[in-house]
């Protein structure tokens, strides 16, 4: 509820906006490092955490501490990827964790029953580690304190991404588009796009999707189902595309151009095309900094097999504490193995595909996908309760 | 440039993802009145289906 409030374009997005507009650039770096501070401050204390919430921007003055004696080579990089996973552990996964151990939250000695997640930590975590393992590898420069928290307290993508590079934003920081007129409006159109996306599809589709347990699956006549389950793969492609909508759009307001995050994924015709147009920024660092470490494509095919689940299995732990979510990552991770499998066996002809054979491998592409959903919004015994029904019946 | 990709290239000029239109699309930006109308559009269907909102789907709470 924070890009569809008032608070968040009344309050923070406009002021800030403009006030980082006419900064001199010594002083640009400090704008946006307070306004995200307050915008961080504001939003976790009002709907998350409360003053515990709040507290957690001390994450992000201890990372910018840290990252000063990030050094090529040096092992203060690997000491901040390892502090910044645990805090992702601790806040996202501790719960789950214990829980395998001890089933019974009553009796769980570490269950923490007030959790609360800090504002963005699945997102701001990919940016500390991105920014730790390429001062290691002597890939981006050091920067100012205040430049780096402004990279990471930048706020329209501080709670879920696009994902920055800092070697990316760095010079759009230091020389911020000087062109009001077309940066403001395509920033508002982009943000109104984003805000239709969210409250005339995906909130709407809600209708539909919130069927998706297990007393009404019960109940269904049995091709519902399938409708139901692909409207929540519509959903969720508005839901977050709007998301990023609003987010990309409110830092052309600022004058800094950030990542695409999309770019008409449910049209693409195979699973590996999927992955590159959908969330692009997530994928785009899963493979920096998974897939290419584990010896990425050039290995032997059982060990691409295994790269691409193991990279797989990550972005499912990430998406959620949850079994369900291992599942989703590792159908995915399944169906790109196949695919790899299949080209293996049969190359593709010289010249482009006939139309059927495209028009076949969308529709394939596009059920795969959506079938693949039932473990993203059910659990897994619901997932499965799902296709029992939907198949048998 | 195929009528596809034409498509895709002006929904994401309407939608404020592309700077420039694609050949042959009369509206630019300096087109004030279409603008007008269509961030009047935008806006009243946010109105109109505002207040059923739920959180975005991504965002951790």
């Amino acid at each position: 509820m924070i890009f569809n409030s008032w608070d968040y374009y009344l309050l923070f997005l406009i002021p800030s906006a403009i006030l980082c507009r006419l900064a001199s650039p010594e002083r640009r770096p400090w704008v946006i490092f307070l306004s995200g501070g307050l915008f961080f401050t504001y939003f976790s204390y009002t709907q998350l955490g409360g003053v515990a919430g709040a507290a957690c921007l001390a994450i992000f003055l201890w990372e910018s501490l840290v990252s000063r004696f990030y050094k090529p080579s040096s092992w203060v990089c690997w000491f901040g990827v390892t502090q910044t996973v645990l805090f992702l552990v601790l806040f996202k996964y501790r719960n789950f964790l214990t829980g395998i151990v001890w089933r019974d939250a009553a009796h769980n000695p570490l269950y923490w029953r007030n959790a609360f997640l800090p504002l963005g930590i699945s997102f701001f975590t990919f940016e500390f580690v991105h920014y730790a393992v390429d001062r290691y590898k002597n890939r981006t420069e050091e920067g100012s304190v205040t430049e780096y928290l402004a990279f990471i307290l930048f706020f329209p993508t501080m709670v879920a991404g696009p994902i920055k590079r800092y070697q990316d934003f760095l010079p759009k920081l230091r020389s911020i588009s000087r062109e009001w007129v077309i940066d403001w409006q395509r920033g508002f159109t982009r943000i109104l796009t984003g805000l239709v996306k969210k409250f005339a599809v995906a909130d709407v589709l809600t209708a539909y999707t919130n069927h998706l347990n297990a007393t009404d699956i019960g109940r269904a006549y049995r091709p519902i189902l399938l409708l139901w389950l692909f409207a929540y793969g519509i959903k969720i492609y508005a839901d977050f595309s709007a998301y990023s909508d609003i987010a990309i759009g409110s830092a052309r307001l600022f004058g800094i151009r950030v990542p695409e995050n999309f770019d008409w994924p449910y049209l693409r015709a195979n699973i590996t095309d999927f992955w590159r147009h959908w969330h692009m920024s997530l994928t785009n660092w899963l493979i920096d900094y998974i897939y290419i470490p584990l010896g990425g494509s050039r290995r032997a095919s059982g060990q691409v097999y295994a790269n691409i689940l193991v990279t797989f299995l990550v972005s499912g732990i990430w998406h959620g504490a949850g079994v369900n979510f291992i599942v989703w990552g590792l159908l995915h991770g399944v169906m790109l193995v196949v695919r790899r499998m299949w080209r293996r066996i049969r190359p593709l002809p010289p010249g482009p595909p006939p139309v059927w054979s495209q028009l076949g491998s969308w529709f394939l592409t596009y059920v795969g996908v959506s079938l693949a959903w039932a473990f993203f919004c059910m659990d897994v015994h619901t997932a499965l309760y799902f296709f029992r029904r939907l198949l048998l019946g | 440039m195929n009528i596809l990709e034409w498509l895709k290239h002006a929904f994401e000029y309407v939608g404020g993802a592309q700077d420039e239109p694609p050949a042959g699309f009369l509206i630019g930006l300096g087109h004030w009145w279409f603008w007008a109308v269509w961030w009047a559009a935008m806006a009243l269907a946010i109105y109109v289906f505002s207040g059923q909102s739920s959180k975005f789907i991504y965002i951790d709470f």
